[in-house]
């Protein structure tokens, strides 16, 4: 049971910028990114039995990270407001001093703009995951994943000029 | 000022998949996260439904199989000058046991599908099959409170036409303020409990089954969108 566990939070510690990266764009603050990343990493864990090596770990990890925070998670501070927003962004990445981390800065900013699902077509785009994954992930078909995020590069691109 | 160009969301992949995670957790906080307790809404609804399910199952026991009712209801036809009293007795105990009956085969059949939704709830499924499966079993724990308050409406309904239909047939005088009062009695009673269910409904559920379904809509949305 403890090499079960240790191997499981080594394979969770070695993946966990996917959970970080969902955690942080379904919440609005800190205290409910770190709720959110517990409650993700105990729904992976109790599924751990199931999955062993039956699918790819991202899949694995994209469907149960993005049911959670979609569907599960019981968020503990309300949705802010947009002046609240821009300084939960800024306390955030206040290390981020370069353009590119400005740039990601922004991106999640924008992402976080947009309604739950489409939050999770634009995160497994980044992530270089197959169209096929992303259809698969959310019960949609490959098709329409497609060409909501043709439409939701323009929303996203819009959205970036607008508050950059 | 930035370009136009570095808004593109192609563009921004690579920074994206090589961002800097500073917040990271070692292996021994992950460690520590599983002994912690899950808050989750699935676990919220179903120890509401457990408790949904024990309360309507109670309520129902106690109206239909309560021993004081035999009592109470000698004393309205007293009350109300019937004649014939077992004969009339005789009579509603057989609507009375058919809805026993009936109560102990939904209440088992509900069981069942209680306990078969719960365990379809997969968190490895599909974000749709998910939104879905969860909706089904909170419909299916709706569907056995209703179907308890259309048994208690069947039963109480039953009681009063049984009531109307022998003062008919003994040619009783329905002036009588005690007829009048049971029958306001029972009509208001059964208003008050309908607001009060859907008021709890709103409340208890409102937020999440509201969540629920704006993302199953917005998936079907996604759904029948069509390429231009």
């Amino acid at each position: 049971m403890e090499s079960k566990q240790k191997e499981f939070s080594k394979l969770i510690k070695n993946n966990q910028g996917l959970i970080i990266k969902v955690s942080r764009l379904y919440t609005h603050s800190l205290e409910d990114q770190e709720d959110l990343f517990q409650e993700i990493v105990l729904q992976l864990w109790k599924s751990y039995d199931s999955f062993q090596g039956n699918s790819k770990i991202s899949t694995w990890m994209y469907r149960v990270a993005l049911n959670t925070a979609i569907t599960l998670f019981r968020k503990k501070t309300r949705q802010p407001q947009t002046d609240e927003l821009q300084d939960f962004h800024s306390k955030n990445f206040l290390e981020d001093s370069d353009e590119k981390q400005q740039q990601i800065s922004l991106l999640y900013k924008v992402i976080k703009m947009l309604p739950d699902v489409e939050r999770a077509i634009v995160m497994m785009y980044l992530d270089d995951e197959p169209y096929r994954e992303i259809a698969e992930t959310l019960g949609i078909t490959e098709v329409n994943a497609r060409v909501k995020m043709n439409r939701l590069k323009k929303t996203l691109k819009e959205l970036m000029i607008k508050h950059a | 000022m930035p370009n136009q160009e570095d808004f593109d969301i192609d563009s921004l992949k690579k920074s994206w998949q090589e961002q800097v995670i500073s917040d990271d957790y070692n292996q021994d906080e992950i460690e520590v996260m599983l002994n912690k307790k899950s808050r989750n809404y699935v676990k919220y609804i179903l120890w509401i439904s457990v408790a949904e399910f024990i309360i309507f199952g109670i309520i129902n026991f106690i109206a239909l199989f309560s021993s004081s009712f035999h009592t109470d209801f000698t004393s309205i036809l007293n009350k109300l000058q019937i004649r014939n009293q077992s004969e009339v007795e005789f009579s509603l105990d057989k609507i009375y046991y058919w809805i026993k009956i009936a109560s102990l085969v939904i209440t088992g059949i509900f069981v069942i599908i209680f306990y078969k939704n719960y365990k379809k709830i997969d968190v490895e499924a599909n974000l749709k099959k998910f939104i879905i499966h969860i909706i089904n079993f909170k419909k299916s724990v709706n569907l056995f409170i209703l179907s308890n308050i259309l048994l208690l409406f069947l039963f109480i309904g039953s009681f009063t036409s049984f009531i109307i239909f022998t003062i008919r047939r003994q040619n009783i005088e329905i002036d009588n303020p005690t007829f009048w009062g049971l029958i306001t009695g029972v009509v208001f009673s059964l208003l008050v409990c309908i607001i009060l269910i859907l008021l709890y409904y709103k409340i208890a559920y409102g937020i999440i089954l509201k969540r629920l379904s704006k993302n199953l809509k917005q998936l079907e949305k996604i759904d029948s969108e069509k390429d231009n």
